[in-house]
């Protein structure tokens, strides 16, 4: 997939951009809602991208059964509705007016419209902000099921809304745009060394930002990344850059309640506020940060940080 | 935009007639044209324009805009506050698809509504041909207009008050017509497809010649052809904006 750049009082908003197209993956794109709506104009295209924007909404005077056999006649699907409720797991509301659904459900209802799409593109503007629990997974489902056939792409704000369902995952900002590193990592060595001697004498952690050095208190520190190969430390919600590796951080945090969660992340467990499972194989950790942070974490580590957790 | 398909077209028909009759803050306007038969039935024919059929041209002139144009202009806004005819566009429905299928809707029920009336009315077109050719000139031409006033505004309640505009320059065409000569400029106001309904209406209870039919005929028609072209356009500009 390829965008043209694209300026904005003479400053560069939207950098040329080309990735290449996996066939059977979701790709993920976690950017602000400028950017995502200069990505969306550029896909104008009707014949090719299915464009599903955030402020959609549905025939709300409309049945959930009645707007189902809608969809498909004005596609022209040889489908049956009946099927089709079982499969939507929709079968309890649809005699239930669109106003009168929740609004976790009428989303959903609304997010349906993609099934139906005949682009061979598909493209989601926060498809999971506004559904509950169990609509994401419903949903995370239909979108899976779709994959064979189509390309998906979803555009986000939430690291967390796009590992829900996407295998490749880029962030656009002012800094460019970058591939996320959020695979899971059973096959790799660990060649993590045990070490008995822990300096304690250094306990500052040193981040750059600006030209400026900057020391931080490990507690202060919410979690560490790694993207693309330099170092992010998040302090509430600002990212600084650190000179270290994550090995080398790994070592000097463990005694400070760090733990290596993920091939690309260490976090600071104290802040940990929930563990969300969204499949048997990707999970990922919610911070205590105020900002909402989401953290991968790996499956092969989940047993370990439970134990560390005493859950 | 060229080929249109019966089934899409079925498919918005009936989704429209569910989502119109179900929300009555709009489908109450179809009672509109019964409601001023019944009143204006027994009416005192001395005054100008009194004649049964004139005043009957005038309750048409009403209803299709309080009814035809409105309950378009809303269907048209209301998919529009909705989002969903972007989302519409981008099934494989077609331009043409999206406007029929909403626009038959309007016509049948407002034909149906209008044939009550005139039954309630009690009147009788001297010649029924040419009778059913105006109304059916005139619900395609309103039937436009409510889809230009439903372009315009981006939601139902701009929809409705744009409408207001529209239904005073209209309904009251004929009337300001009356008043040519005191102003001269009001004379163009008899060339309002509203003023030449009245006309051809007239033209029933006495005798006439094809010429004073082809007169109203050829300017509503003119009306309807270049109001129809202008909301297709209208729509296929607000595509390309979007």
């Amino acid at each position: 997939m390829h965008f043209e750049p694209t300026y904005e009082n003479g400053e560069l908003v939207l950098p040329k951009i080309e990735f290449d197209v996996i066939p059977h993956q979701a790709i993920g794109i976690i950017t602000d809602l400028k950017r995502k709506q200069l990505l969306m104009n550029q896909l104008a295209d009707r014949s090719q991208y299915h464009l599903f924007y955030a402020q959609q909404n549905e025939y709300s005077w409309l049945t959930v059964k009645e707007l189902i056999v809608f969809l498909i006649q004005v596609t022209e699907r040889n489908e049956s509705v009946d099927r089709l409720l079982d499969y939507f797991a929709l079968k309890e509301e649809q005699k239930t007016k669109i106003k009168n659904l929740s609004p976790s459900k009428r989303m959903y209802v609304t997010l349906l419209r993609i099934f139906f799409a005949h682009q061979p593109v598909v493209v989601l503007e926060e498809p999971y902000l506004y559904l509950e629990e169990q609509d994401r997974r419903q949903f995370k489902r239909v979108l899976d099921d779709l994959l064979p056939g189509k390309q998906v792409l979803i555009l986000t704000s939430n690291l967390e809304d796009a590992l829900i369902s996407c295998d490749s995952v880029y962030r656009l900002n002012e800094r460019g745009f970058q591939r996320l590193d959020i695979r899971d990592t059973e096959e790799e060595p660990r060649n993590v060394q045990k070490q008995d001697e822990v300096n304690i004498t250094l306990q500052k952690i040193s981040t750059k930002r600006k030209d400026k050095v900057i020391l931080f208190d490990p507690p202060e520190i919410d979690y560490i990344e790694s993207v693309e190969g330099s170092i992010l430390v998040h302090v509430s919600g600002e990212e600084y850059t650190c000179a270290l590796t994550l090995t080398e951080l790994e070592q000097r945090l463990a005694n400070f309640g760090f733990y290596r969660c993920h091939r690309s992340y260490i976090v600071n467990l104290q802040k940990v506020r929930e563990i969300i499972t969204w499949t048997k194989n990707s999970y990922s950790l919610r911070l205590d940060s105020g900002q909402d942070a989401g953290v991968s974490l790996s499956r092969s580590k989940l047993q370990e940080l439970k134990s560390l957790l005493r859950i | 935009m060229v080929n249109v398909s019966l089934k899409r077209v079925r498919a918005i028909f009936v989704k429209d007639y569910k989502e119109f009759s179900r929300n009555y803050a709009i489908s109450i306007m179809l009672i509109c044209p019964i409601v001023l038969a019944l009143l204006i039935r027994g009416i005192d024919s001395s005054l100008p324009l009194a004649s049964v059929a004139a005043t009957f041209a005038n309750v048409l002139n009403i209803s299709f805009l309080l009814m035809t144009c409105f309950a378009q202009a809303c269907l048209i806004a209301e998919e529009k506050e909705r989002n969903t005819l972007r989302s519409l566009r981008m099934t494989p429905a077609t331009t043409l698809d999206i406007l029929i299928g909403k626009s038959a809707l309007v016509f049948v029920m407002s034909a149906i509504v209008l044939a009550a009336a005139a039954l309630i009315f009690g009147y009788k077109p001297g010649n029924i041909a040419v009778f059913v050719i105006v109304i059916i000139l005139s619900l395609i031409l309103y039937i436009a207009l409510g889809t230009i006033c439903g372009l315009f505004s981006k939601t139902l309640l701009e929809a409705s008050l744009s409408i207001l505009p529209v239904c005073l320059l209209f309904t009251a065409a004929p009337w300001g017509a009356l008043l040519e000569d005191e102003y001269p400029v009001f004379r163009v106001l008899d060339y309002m497809p509203s003023s030449q309904l009245v006309h051809a209406l007239r033209l029933d209870d006495t005798g006439f010649t094809m010429g004073d039919v082809w007169k109203p005929l050829l300017l509503i028609f003119i009306w309807t052809v270049g109001l129809t072209a202008a909301a297709v356009m209208g729509y296929q500009r607000q595509l390309k904006n979007e």
